[in-house]
């Protein structure tokens, strides 16, 4: 019971957040009747997703079978659920599709191309004028602080890499893997030459 | 050959909760309850199971499997929870039959899916579940919500549900049930009894149906009379699910 109790609340929660995007709601209707299973490996977690017009509905049984079945570990899935490039994470080597897979590849596209109306939904309770002067700072505050992240990556990732040597710069390890790369093909072609002239050696007792 | 105008001694009575009534007169009593209740039912539900009825008919839901296309006959609809849920599972191909035994209560529904857009799919029926209107292997589910402790003959409506049934068909029967836990179970008495007829008293004036309510609730079977009621009936794989310490429990069974 804890667990629907749970679903429901993230449910209602989501749904509003979905009904922010004009366009979120209209397109799972066509994903209507679907269902979705997603199995977390670590932790045991399985969860079902049935889109609709209303939006999302969460379940945490569901008698019928799944349409598509997603089965990743728990970091994986929450790549899924915060990248934007979803269907990046969807091709990772230890994220598993069964089923119809291109339902769940539509729903990742609905929620990668989510653009929610944050402006719309202040107007509702503050006004037209009062939702421009409250947005505006926030869109400031918002830009400045994506800005400064990106700054922070980068000159993060200049640091280790340059000053403290502590990693590899991102150039210097693509030659590196280059030249990894180079070496087992020269690798398995010795390895297939040795296995050809062993295989022309006359048999000895 | 027996004198009509002499009271029929030999008739069976069944209970009122715990009341002891003529067969015949059950279904007048309950519709009399239910008239009086229809247009706060939804209030009190929320008032009582402090909005926990919402997530056992979720659960219900959950359990149901229902696809779309499948046909649903939810009997005891009442306010149509469940038929709201349901026609949006089944869409436009499916069908949604709410069917109710009372009138006040059935309008209540086919108002309340009206006003918030539902229809199309779904059909409301006035029709009793001892005898349900419908052909052989009509639905692919059959749905009872705290409704069989009403039914004044169980075993004869849960046959009448098996009929309708498709083979491989599901019954989902949620009602009150008994709770697991002898402390939790004196609890819920006191609440049963003290608060649920004070409610009733505030809310819509009457004390007298909630305090049916209590006793209806305490005169139905235990989780393991039902299943057996239920394989007796014809059902196969019956299973039940406890819910809030066994104050509630959900019935599943398969039409073989």
């Amino acid at each position: 019971m804890l667990t629907t109790a749970l679903l429901a609340g993230v449910e209602a929660g989501l749904n509003r957040v979905l009904a922010l995007d004009a366009s979120a709601l209209p397109r799972l209707a066509a994903l209507e009747g679907r269902v979705l299973a997603i199995d977390c490996a670590a932790p045991a977690l399985r969860l079902y997703l049935l889109p609709g017009a209303d939006g999302l509905r969460l379940a945490g049984h569901w008698a019928a079978p799944a349409d598509c079945t997603l089965r990743a570990p728990a970091s994986r899935l929450l790549q899924l659920a915060v990248r934007r490039d979803k269907t990046a994470v969807l091709h990772a080597p230890d994220v598993e599709l069964e089923g119809n897979s291109a339902c769940l590849l539509d729903l990742a596209a609905i929620l990668q191309d989510l653009e929610l109306d944050w402006e719309g939904a202040l107007a509702d309770w503050l006004g037209p004028l009062g939702a421009v002067a409250a947005a505006r700072p926030l869109h400031g505050a918002g830009a400045w602080g994506s800005d400064s992240l990106a700054s922070l990556r980068l000159n993060l990732a200049d640091w280790l890499a340059e000053e403290a040597r502590t990693l590899l710069g991102r150039r210097e390890a693509e030659a590196r893997f280059a030249e990894l790369d180079e070496l087992k093909l020269a690798l398995d072609r010795l390895e297939a030459r040795s296995e050809r002239l062993a295989r022309r050696l006359p048999e000895t007792d | 050959m027996s004198d009509p105008r002499k009271p029929d001694s030999a008739e069976p009575s069944t209970h009122f909760g715990y009341q002891s009534v003529p067969e015949s007169q059950k279904a007048q009593k309950v519709a009399e309850v239910f008239h009086s209740v229809a247009a706060k039912y939804d209030l009190m539900n929320d008032v009582l199971s402090g909005g926990m009825h919402r997530l056992w008919k979720r659960f219900t839901i959950e359990l149901s499997g229902v696809r779309p296309g499948n046909r649903v006959l939810d009997i005891a609809g009442g306010t149509g929870d469940l038929a709201r849920q349901f026609s949006r599972l089944v869409g436009p191909s499916g069908e949604v039959v709410l069917a109710d035994i009372n009138a006040s209560m059935l309008k209540v529904g086919r108002d309340r899916l009206l006003d918030k857009g539902v229809a199309g799919n779904v059909k409301f029926v006035q029709a009793d579940a001892e005898k349900l209107p419908f052909p052989d292997n009509h639905f692919d589910v059959v749905t009872i919500a705290f409704g069989l402790r009403n039914v004044t003959h169980k075993e004869d409506a849960l046959r009448s549900m098996l009929r309708v049934l498709k083979p491989g068909g599901r019954l989902l029967v949620l009602e009150f049930s008994k709770p697991s836990s002898s402390l939790l179970g004196k609890a819920y008495d006191a609440y049963s009894f003290a608060f649920m007829p004070l409610a009733g008293k505030l809310i819509t004036n009457d004390a007298e149906s909630y305090r049916y309510l209590a006793e209806s609730i305490r005169m139905h079977p235990d989780q393991e009379t039902l299943k057996g009621m239920m394989v007796d009936a014809g059902f196969d794989l019956v299973t039940y699910h406890n819910m809030t310490g066994g104050i509630v429990a959900l019935h599943r069974g398969i039409k073989p």
